[in-house]
């Protein structure tokens, strides 16, 4: 089982998620963008283009001005999420010495890769919670929320949860030799050995395979949104300049001087 | 009774009206296979639709943010949730996962109900794209309502409403039907009434050629709004500008944009260029109407199907660029009634035009006081996409509509004394808000923008 | 579409219950019309009102400005709602046999 999970899955994954999302990502292009429908205030310039978005994709603006109550939840679990997701490329590349290339001891890199990802775990599992939550408790999400929008959470939340078993409990952990070896090998091509120690860590097996069903399910379900989010952004808001104001031979001192309107025997107060 | 299984649903257009805006309904057993069939067409042609469809995570921030589900507290009536009832038959006939998982991700099989069930929401949808302006993702869930009332549109379902106004278009150009003879007797009419009310001497032309100034306003004006009419051309007069009414065009509306972007639209736009070309026009000013003028702004560099060398702006444009550069002089206590403004949703989040209205109010009105939220978080007045209906069921569910605006303006204090403006410079804001102040008892009266220019112009 | 019996002739009347056809419009269908608008009866202002929407129609094809409306028969907007409840649009027009007025009124 684990070999299936760790040694064949693995590639049907990769071209799933590939080829589904470039399927995905070719519908959209497909249809056009027929009128202009930017959201005023337009942007009058790149600049401010830009500003727009790097602060939607970054700060999530919109939803912070609108639900801040979901912009908590929301906010903290993607940072959360895209902390992680950089923690472990990082520090399976790097072995947790990332931080040394910005003048740490070695010993303290690992520390900080640690520190952070464990953090991190806990941060995301505390959001997730609140968003399944919210699901459940508040009258009005729970009426826009459909059997998939549960299990996609769920999904989450077991993935995070085994990560940080994995983390909390070294002995059901792994370090991250053996996952860069690990990596190595598939992305080598070459054949993983029956003693390496990934294959004989339950848990890791269980987080991978959590992890490519999320990575299989994403090109066909809403997870869609974080590349939806530019191509949504890319059309409402866009730079606009607008017509030069004044009218066609408009003299209006002369015209007042001319007394327009008066009638011709004056007496207007 | 337009009423199905419990939903309500504005009166019908005829089989007969139908034709007159060039539809065959499309009989009942063939119904569900083409819905289907227009829906994939606007699925490969409109991306905005498609992200929509696609990528929408359902986190709710919407609800709060649409004034239909505040007065109505209908779940269906969450952007997000209106949005889904499409959605669910879009995952069904064109994605993997609703073909495969169905109920499981939320795809449902296309049926009448269905297609009762678009009728009545994405007619209680008023296009104001408040939910856009929340929505983290920036989905527009008016793309959506514009989409399905396409559909809807050419299988032969239409408010009796919008399919009369469609009639009417293309008969006379405007929606309110007024033909040439009427639009010149009530042009005359306001010449006498400004003359009796400011001592001024207006003249209205109409279709007059060689003139540089198109002047496009709402044909609405001629029936219920005639100082925006008069605002107008007191405004025009005093400026000495060269202008004109075109009849032929005489509106500055174009329900096309609300249920039928294709000919219906289209058609408008044509004959508002073929007026400008005829009268040798320098320069088009639209009038005060919210969806016309997002219309004309944003649809007809699209839409036209020829090179359009006129400039369009709005009047406000123009009002504000004298206020600013002191050309006009306008006194604000002309106006003695404390006013409060309410920002027409398609000014303020689809034309940009909402620093222009605050120029001009501020210079007119002496006790200006704004209302919260304002200029692009604006609630709609309840009427958007002109949901105008009068029918009782209908008029019911506008008063739920507009409460959340007559909330606003309670706030404002404006009424207090029974005294108060209500400026709202949209025709269809105007139309929903003249019986809504009184269902709500706001103590106002509703103006519009044009309207308060007119009165505080000093001309000597 | 439905057609009602009105002092002995068929008349056409839309969903709204707005006559199909303004020439057919007689002063029975006027009080045919008030009896489902709640007016108990017709009295020299209701009338004076009718006319002179018919008179305009007849000549312009469209209802009058609601101002010129007042202006003309010397009737206040808030005396049109008294006479005519539902307002001078929807009531009025109903009554004197007008189509329903359309687009954003």
């Amino acid at each position: 089982m684990s070999y299936f999970i760790l040694q064949i899955l693995p590639y049907v994954t990769g071209a799933v998620f590939t080829i589904g999302i470039l399927y995905r990502l070719g519908r959209w292009a497909r249809a056009r963008i027929v009128h202009n429908i930017t959201l005023s205030p337009f942007p009058k310039t790149n600049t401010e283009v830009a500003t727009v978005f790097g602060t939607e994709v970054i700060f999530f603006r919109s939803l912070f001005k609108s639900d801040f109550a979901l912009w908590i939840g929301a906010w903290f679990m993607h940072i959360a999420l895209f902390s992680i997701i950089g923690g472990h490329v990082m520090g399976i590349y790097f072995l947790g010495k990332q931080f040394v290339y910005i003048g740490m001891s070695e010993g303290l890199s690992e520390f900080m890769s640690n520190l952070l990802g464990t953090t991190f775990g806990i941060i995301m599992f505390i959001a997730l919670l609140y968003l399944l939550y919210r699901r459940f408790a508040i009258q009005k999400v729970r009426e826009v929320t459909v059997t998939s929008d549960y299990l996609h959470l769920i999904l989450l939340i077991s993935i995070v949860a085994v990560g940080n078993i994995m983390r909390l409990i070294p002995d059901w952990g792994i370090h991250y030799e053996p996952v860069k070896e690990y990596v190595t090998y598939l992305v080598t091509l070459q054949p993983v050995p029956a003693e390496a120690e990934v294959l004989h860590t339950p848990l890791f097996a269980v987080h991978l395979l959590l992890v490519q069903i999320l990575l299989m399910v994403f090109p066909f379900s809403k997870l869609m949104h974080v590349l939806g989010m530019f191509a949504e952004r890319w059309i409402i808001n866009r730079k606009y300049t607008e017509p030069a104001p004044g009218l066609p031979n408009i003299d209006i001192p002369a015209a007042r001087a001319a007394g327009l309107g008066l009638p011709s025997e004056g007496g207007v107060e | 009774m337009p009423t199905y299984k419990d939903m309500v649903q504005p009166v019908r257009a005829t089989d007969a009206d139908m034709k007159k805006i060039h539809i065959d309904p499309v009989p009942d057993d063939q119904k569900c296979e083409k819905a289907i069939e227009y829906l994939d067409l606007m699925r490969k042609k409109f991306r905005s639709f498609v992200l929509a469809m696609e990528s929408c995570v359902k986190c709710g921030a919407c609800a709060e943010n649409c004034h239909t589900y505040l007065g109505t507290k209908d779940p269906r009536n969450i952007p997000a949730n209106r949005a889904e009832l499409v959605r669910k038959i879009y995952k069904r006939y064109f994605t993997l996962e609703g073909r495969w998982l169905g109920k499981l991700v939320g795809a449902e099989d296309i049926s009448l109900d269905v297609l009762e069930e678009w009728y009545s929401y994405f007619y209680q949808c008023s296009e104001c794209r408040r939910c856009a302006m929340a929505c983290p993702f920036g989905i527009d869930t008016c793309e959506v309502t514009m989409a399905v009332r396409q559909i809807l549109h050419w299988l032969g379902i239409v408010p009796k409403l919008h399919a009369g106004v469609g009639a009417a278009m293309e008969k006379v150009g405007n929606h309110t039907g007024l033909p040439k003879p009427g639009i010149v007797d009530t042009l005359e009419f306001l010449s006498e009434e400004i003359m009796d009310e400011f001592g001024v001497e207006v003249n209205f032309p109409v279709d007059k050629p060689d003139s540089d100034i198109l002047y496009v306003p709402s044909s609405a004006d001629y029936l219920l709004n005639p100082y925006t009419l008069m605002g107008a051309g007191m405004y025009f007069t005093y400026i000495g500008a060269n202008w004109t009414i075109p009849s032929t065009v005489s509106e500055a509306g174009n329900f096309g944009l609300l249920f039928d972007q294709m000919f219906t639209q289209r058609h408008n736009v044509t004959r508002l260029l073929d007026a400008a070309q005829n009268l040798g026009i320098k320069k088009i000013v639209w009038g005060e109407c919210g969806h016309g003028w997002r219309a004309a702004k944003m649809y007809i560099p699209s839409l036209a199907d020829r090179p359009v060398p006129w400039p369009i702006t709005h009047i406000h444009d123009e009002v504000a660029y004298h206020v600013r550069t002191n050309q006009l002089k306008l006194d604000p206590n002309k106006v003695g009634h404390p006013t409060t403004l309410h920002d027409p949703c398609n000014y303020s989040r689809a034309c940009d035009l909402q620093e222009n209205l605050r120029t001009v109010i501020k210079a007119c009105v002496a006790d200006f006081r704004e209302m919260y939220p304002n200029k692009e978080r604006t609630f709609c007045c309840g009427g958007g996409s002109a949901i105008l209906f009068d029918d009782p069921e209908m008029y019911q569910r506008r008063i739920q509509l507009s409460a959340k605006k007559a909330e606003l303006v309670r706030a404002t204090g404006v009424g207090a004394n029974g005294d108060g403006y209500l400026c709202a410079p949209c025709s269809i804001c105007k139309a929903q808000l003249y019986p809504m102040v009184e269902e709500h008892e706001l103590g106002v009266e509703v103006k519009g923008l044009i309207d308060l220019v007119g009165k505080a112009l000093v001309w000597k | 579409m439905a057609s009602v019996n009105i002092a002995g002739r068929e008349v056409e009347l839309d969903e709204d219950g707005f006559m199909v056809n303004p020439d057919d419009w007689t002063e029975d269908c006027a009080k045919y019309f008030a009896s489902g608008e709640g007016i108990n009866e017709l009295n020299d202002d209701h009338w004076k009102v009718i006319h002179y929407l018919r008179d305009y129609y007849k000549q312009f094809q469209i209802a009058p400005m609601i101002r010129k409306l007042c202006k003309e028969t010397g009737c206040s907007l808030k005396y049109i709602y008294e006479l005519f409840p539902s307002g001078p649009a929807k009531g009025s027009c109903k009554l004197a046999g007008l189509p329903k007025p359309t687009g954003c009124v």
